[in-house]
């Protein structure tokens, strides 16, 4: 998984804290630490021992991993008998033999379809792996080989970082080396408070995110069989002394799906966030861990203490959950005039087609396809988001090369990659725009694909200062194609789906498509010819559309980022589409934008006037089902937000949604 | 004096200087500077040799005709790239559905070169501005697989169509680049067929490229980005040259005009893929060292080299080279063989910094370069540079800069250090420039440090060249508490690359995928050895033609043929050199033993991992010819004490916290067996070397120092 730097190695100090981090997907340099600190706490020193040359193994999320496809592997480092300090390297497996094939799993309901589990496992001694653990680990998964190759990795790694700490002790000295260790976490804890003393008006930011998991009617355990959803508050306070506290009081409720997020998981995303935006220059290691104070209410879905539930996909409540994060830094940055730092969030990095299949020869191939690491980001203060070309948790984002993935995927085969347009959100900066792949069923024997992402949400990256989210997602496949047929008779086939209201798969594909408003969807058999479609969002928009200089609108219009009619409907400006090229009529625009202006002041309503037909709403429980259970969970698992959220809308304080 | 004969005639030509590196038969060299003329390179470079031949009172018009080898390397062609100022505008086909390759490119571009720091700090990712607006982008639709099916037969209508619309909009040139034609070519050559007959049938003449034909090799961003990037920095280039060779030839020349290659060889500016010509400067000097440790028998160097803008490291190990075949350049993932070579952006020229809020020191990104700092009045720099840092501790002298063409006022640079970081720092100016060297000196330490690691190895293992403008200056600080077997640096070292040119041999590499999976089963084992016998084969064609048109003879090269190959399901390949032919027993248990070793060695014999097979990636052939090189002149060895009219005097140093008085030397007049003890000074007009308290430098008979511990 390097190609996309699914990988990362750390040094830790013996009681668990990171001290130095290589380049990967950083996340997990907290994850990792939890896993320490539970083995501590659970007395390994004397049963069953840590000792030098033993080998310890972890991927259960409810000790900190985020999900089972990340396997951990550390060991204590030793020197002349005295415990220094352990290292540890992760990678990100392309499958962990979950109930379906590939690395984020979505028909889970419970801990037992989440594959492999290796819980704090001592795994090896003497510097080697257990033969008998090599062999249920090889058997346990769908891809042994990549199973073996990546824990040779991990162990080739750490053996890497434990090579390096021996050398510093040889050349300076123990004292110094366990005096540098406390020191260098230390100061990467001195310089995030003086970062954020710098950055940030100290106050109380606030927000709230939401993302939706539309199960019903869709569900393989009747428990799941729900249209869910996910309520994510974020208020994030900041001292005058540079302290800072995240707080995540009023989440919404675990369930019977793969969604569920470990405190270890939603503390490694804070960092991921950290070290993105406040010190990517000072010393990436726990000293801004443990300066940043946060809470991940027990019993929530970001913190649920049940290690019964399924874990296998938190991502899709997590990456929404932290786009406030952005957003409230982003105040703070505006309002102290550190215009250049702010990005008002970011597109999700979802739609991870998966799968697996087996080819015409016989071989079977694993669908995980990561091209989703590169989204859009959210647009910054001073220009536009970063097209196709980011993920929440690895800064240093890849979408891989198309022909390097038909290395391994090889019965589906890329029709396009291409910009979506009007995926971006829309604002006087624009998002980074998302984009899609058509991809051709071909020489397969058998196939089954599945996916998931936002649909009937924006999942959370609002825009900023008048911005818009960007795109939701949709599901689009079409089986039993004319695909061959139009290839034989060199018809134009189809190579995605710009613009749904004139639509190319409609175009003498024939087949069943299948489109439905929810990203969401279990796996399901294809056979070849098919096509789907991966769709992969655009970042959130800054400002007001209105406010978009008409020229780079003709640009956006040119470039296939928005269609013509959404220059018109949103930015307000009159594209004419010349032979020469694509041009905006500054004349009818500044028109147009006027009486778009005028409607908008039509159409708006006093304060006042709005909180009553809200309150009206909520108070007679008129919301949508999955709105209301969301609520419901949200008000009983915090008194304090309930006493709030009742308050807010003035309601009796014993309140409650109904079922 | 007519006691010199040039033979050798090596060009640097770099984005401020031309550096010409002359040698005589004897081995006798002469150094000459002039400023780079991008409009014109040839007129630069003519003045620089006459600069050069000026030294050994010597007249172009007379010395010329006798010039057996030309050798140029330069960063003009990676400076239009990187200023964007290349040919167009360039057609480009390529799968349909794939038009937005440059617009969406990889993520990977949009940090691409940057500091850890910024890779983390996402607001400042940007893309590249594409080098081919959308508008020249035409999609054919056509498919092959990666197992070379035919799933989608080539639409010919639409290859029709769009060469015609392209020819209309005013392309000059025509790029051509298909999902998987590495595999299969057969729907490149069909479009370039139908491109050619609707080309004439419009009456347009410009050239076709094929990715298939200029490096059939996998990853379609980065095939693409290297096609494009022919056409767009390349070709322009191919004028320069011609013009360079022309007016050689015109003074009598009849040495051929070769070029630096980035895989290490030199190559006719006639060659057919100029773009391996993108990078040559820093792997000059690279094969500089790889020459003196041939003379000095080394096996394992470490190759440093100091410029005002980066640190660039490259590593000899076991006499091998290793050459990476995608490369990042620019900011563009190309697939372009290279000498392996890590840079950091630190060098002479970078700016010093204190960060307001947790009143650390910060090192560039940004950089002085040429203007070289505060203490240039005319640079228009205000931010003290670590050359002002050297002035300051007085390291270099004021009065000699470049012999002295160029006036720096040390009391300027101190000041500025004053205000700007000894203040916020509550120190000294003097403690705070030195902390600012150590840091920079520290950062390359790290540096070359972590790639010897890497590797497997320890600096014991090793010997390490200094060299480049700023090398010797820093040399001390950037090995300290390192303990390689030795540290040289060249009494050339300003001029090292253009010297390591003129080492390059006359050579062209191709590279091929070919993806085979070698197992214990025999069928499969002859066919793995068939096909890399083909692929040889073909590849030695190709490299006997390049010759044939260079007017030599193909008969006299000698090939050398390798594959990069890996474990199955790894993705890091290495090159391992072969026995061409091979046969399936022997031949390829012998390959696979090679690997298996050299894998341990790069990487760890931990994650060894044979089980399921080895996968061979490519075929690479690289032809050589022999051609005229520098001989390195032995000096007789004098005493250890230099001359009295080499010593110029002492200056005060600060070192390590404290002041010393430091013997100043001529280094033209120190001779060959001197030692010099620090501290120390060695002056020569395009570098300085600073031999610290307690060390000790030895000038050696090939007028080559090593620096010890004294």
């Amino acid at each position: 998984m390097r190609n996309i730097g699914e990988l990362c190695f750390a040094f830790y100090t013996p009681e668990g804290d990171s001290v130095a981090v290589s380049t990967g997907i950083i996340t997990h340099v907290h994850t990792m630490s939890e896993a320490i600190k539970f083995m501590i706490r659970q007395g390994y020193e004397d049963d069953p021992g840590i000792s030098e040359g033993d080998i310890f193994c972890n991927n259960d999320p409810d000790l900190g991993n985020v999900h089972t496809t990340d396997v951990h592997t550390m060991i204590p480092i030793f020197w002349e008998g005295q415990m220094l300090g352990w290292a540890g390297g992760v990678a990100h497996q392309v499958d962990i033999g979950a109930s379906t094939p590939g690395h984020d799993p979505v028909a889970t309901a419970n801990r037992f379809e989440d594959g492999f589990y290796v819980t704090a496992e001592k795994i090896g001694e003497h510097h080697e792996v257990r033969k008998d653990f090599k062999i249920r680990a090889q058997r346990s998964v769908r891809t042994p080989l990549y199973w073996d190759l990546d824990e040779k990795c991990r162990i080739a790694g750490i053996y890497m970082v434990r090579d390096a700490v021996y050398r510093i002790i040889r050349e300076e000295g123990l004292e110094y080396f366990q005096t540098f260790m406390r020191e260098a976490v230390e100061e990467g804890r001195q310089i995030f408070m003086a970062r954020i003393r710098e950055r940030l008006v100290p106050g109380i930011y606030r927000t709230a995110s939401f993302m939706d998991a539309p199960y019903k009617g869709k569900a393989w355990h009747p428990e799941q069989n729900h249209d869910f959803m996910m309520h994510a508050p974020m208020t994030i306070t900041i001292g005058p002394d540079g302290s800072f506290a995240l707080d995540m009081d009023g989440a919404s409720g675990p369930g019977p799906f793969p969604f569920n997020a470990s405190e270890g998981s939603m503390q490694g995303a804070l960092w991921v966030q950290i070290t993105q935006t406040l010190i990517y220059d000072g010393k990436v290691n726990d000293g801004s861990y443990l300066a940043a104070q946060h809470h991940f209410p027990q019993g929530s879905w970001c913190n649920p203490g049940n290690s019964l539930l399924a874990y296998g996909t938190p991502w899709a409540y997590l990456i929404p959950a932290f786009t406030g994060m952005f957003r409230l830094l982003s105040r703070g940055y505006f309002s102290r005039g550190y215009r250049e730092e702010i990005v008002s969030g970011y597109g999700f990095t979802g739609d991870p087609t998966q799968g697996g299949g087996v080819l015409a020869n016989g071989t079977y191939f694993p669908v995980s396809n990561f091209e989703l690491c590169a989204v859009g980001l959210g647009a910054r203060g001073t220009m536009d988001g970063l097209d196709a070309a980011y993920a929440m948790w690895n800064p240093e984002a890849d979408m891989g090369d198309a022909e390097v993935w038909e290395t391994i995927e090889s019965g589906l085969l890329y029709l396009s990659r291409r910009f979506k347009p009007d995926t971006a959100g829309y604002g006087r900066f624009r998002g980074g725009s998302g984009w899609e792949s058509l991809r051709l069923v071909h020489g397969v024997q058998e196939l089954q694909l599945y996916s998931w992402r936002e649909g009937r949400v924006f999942h959370g990256g609002a825009g900023l200062f008048g911005g818009y989210p960007g795109a939701t997602g949709y599901r689009l496949f079409v089986k039993d194609t004319k695909f061959y047929d139009m290839v034989a008779d060199r018809l134009p086939y189809p190579l995605g789906d710009r613009n749904p209201a004139q639509r190319e798969l409609d175009n003498g594909l024939g087949g069943t498509m299948h489109l439905s408003r929810d990203g969401l969807i279990l796996p399901q058999p294809f056979q070849n010819g098919d096509v789907w479609l991966s769709l992969f969002s655009g970042g959130p928009g800054y400002g007001d559309p209105l406010e978009r200089p008409i020229d780079e609108v003709a640009r956006d219009v040119e470039g296939d980022i928005y269609l013509p009619e959404t220059a018109k409907s949103v930015f307000g400006v009159i594209i004419d589409e010349e032979p020469d090229g694509v041009k905006a009529d500054p004349v009818r625009t500044e028109q147009y934008r006027a009486a778009l202006i005028a409607d908008r002041r039509a159409r708006s309503v006093s304060y006042q006037e709005f909180w009553q037909e809200e309150r009206t709403k909520v108070s007679q429980g008129n919301l949508a089902e999955p709105v209301r259970r969301m609520y419901r969970e949200s008000m009983q698992l915090s008194p304090a937000w309930s006493a709030e959220f009742c308050r807010f809308w003035n309601l009796p304080v014993d309140f409650q949604f109904q079922p | 004096m007519a006691e010199h004969m040039p033979r050798i005639l090596a060009i640097d030509a770099g984005g401020t200087m031309t550096d010409t590196f002359v040698v005589d038969e004897a081995g006798m060299f002469t150094i000459g500077k002039a400023q780079t003329t991008p409009n014109r390179e040839s007129d630069g470079l003519l003045r620089s040799f006459d600069d050069a031949l000026h030294y050994w009172d010597m007249e172009r018009g007379t010395v010329t005709q006798h010039l057996m080898a030309t050798v140029y390397s330069g960063t003009s062609m990676l400076n239009r790239l990187l200023e964007r100022r290349g040919d167009g505008p360039i057609g480009v086909l390529v799968t349909a559905g794939m038009e937005d390759y440059f617009r969406m490119e990889r993520a990977a571009q949009t940090y691409a070169g940057y500091p850890f720091s910024d890779r983390l700090h996402v607001v400042t990712h940007v893309h590249n501005e594409p080098l081919v607006p959308r508008k020249y982008i035409k999609g054919i639709r056509e498919r092959i697989s990666f197992f070379g099916e035919e799933v989608v037969p080539l639409y010919q209508e639409e290859v029709r169509d769009a060469v015609k619309a392209l020819g209309r909009q005013g392309v000059k040139a025509l790029c051509v680049s298909f999902l998987y034609s590495y595999r299969d070519p057969r729907h490149e050559l069909a479009a370039l067929e139908i491109a050619q007959q609707v080309l004439a049938e419009e009456g347009i003449d410009i050239p076709v490229y094929l990715s298939s034909r200029s490096n059939p090799v996998r990853g379609d961003l980065a095939r693409l980005n290297t096609l494009v990037v022919e056409v767009y920095a390349a070709r322009p280039s191919r004028l320069q040259l011609f013009d360079i060779r022309d007016r050689l030839r015109a003074e009598g020349s009849s040495a051929p005009v070769r070029v630096l290659a980035s895989y290490g060889g030199t190559v006719s500016p006639d060659v057919e893929w100029l773009v391996t010509t993108l990078i040559s400067g820093p792997i000059g000097g690279i094969l500089g060292a790889r020459r003196l440790s041939e003379v000095y028998h080394f096996e394992n160097v470490v190759c440093t080299d100091v410029g005002g803008t980066s640190f660039d490291v490259g590593l000899i190990t076991e006499r091998e080279l290793l050459t990476r075949t995608e490369p990042t350049v620019a900011r563009f993932l190309l697939t372009l063989p290279t000498l392996a070579m890590d840079s950091i952006g630190a060098g002479t020229g970078t700016l010093v910094r204190i960060d307001p809020a947790v009143r650390r020191v910060t090192l560039g990104p940004d950089s002085a370069g040429y203007r070289l700092g505060v203490c240039n009045a005319d640079s228009g720099i205000t931010v003290p540079s670590i050359t002002d840092c050297d002035l300051a501790l007085g390291y270099i002298n004021p009065e000699y800069f470049l012999g002295g063409e160029v006036k720096v006022d040390r009391e300027r640079a101190l000041a500025a250090i004053e205000e700007q970081i000894a203040q916020p720092l509550s120190s000294d100016p003097f403690s705070a420039a030195e902390g600012v060297v150590r840091l920079l000196e520290t950062q390359m330490r790290d540096h070359l440090y972590g790639m010897v690691l890497g590797l497997g190895y320890a600096p014991e293992n090793y010997r390490l060249f200094g060299y480049g403008g700023g090398g010797p200056l820093h040399v001390a600080g950037y090995t300290e508490g390192l303990a390689f077997q030795d540290i040289l640096v060249p009494t050339w070292a300003a001029a090292f690359s253009a010297f390591g040119g003129a080492c390059a041999d006359y050579a062209y590499r191709y590279d091929r995928s070919i993806d085979l999976l070698i197992t214990p089963e025999t069928s499969a084992r002859e066919m793995v050895a068939q096909s890399l016998n083909q692929a040889w084969e073909d590849i030695r064609n190709r490299i006997g033609q390049e010759f044939q048109r260079d007017g030599l003879n193909p008969a006299e090269m000698s090939f050398v043929p390798s594959v990069r190959m890996q474990y199955l399901g790894m993705l890091d390949d290495i090159e391992v050199r072969a026995k061409w032919p091979i046969d399936a027993k022997d031949g390829l248990t012998s390959l696979i033993d090679r690997f298996d070793e050299l894998f341990a060695k790069i990487f760890a014999r931990s994650a060894r991992s044979p089980e399921a097979g080895y996968f061979v990636t490519k075929a690479i052939g690289v032809g050589i010819l022999p051609t005229e090189k520098p001989v390195l002149p032995k000096f007789p060895l004098q005493g250890a004490t230099p001359s009295i009219n080499a010593h110029k005097g002492t200056r005060k140093l600060f070192w390590r916290g404290e002041w010393h008085t430091a013997q100043l030397w001529e280094m033209d007049r120190l001779h060959s067996g001197n030692e010099i003890l620090g501290p120390s000074v060695i002056e020569a007009p395009a570098t300085t070397f600073l031999v610290p308290p307690g060390r000790k430098a030895v000038l050696d008979a090939y007028r080559v120092f090593h620096l010890n511990n004294g």
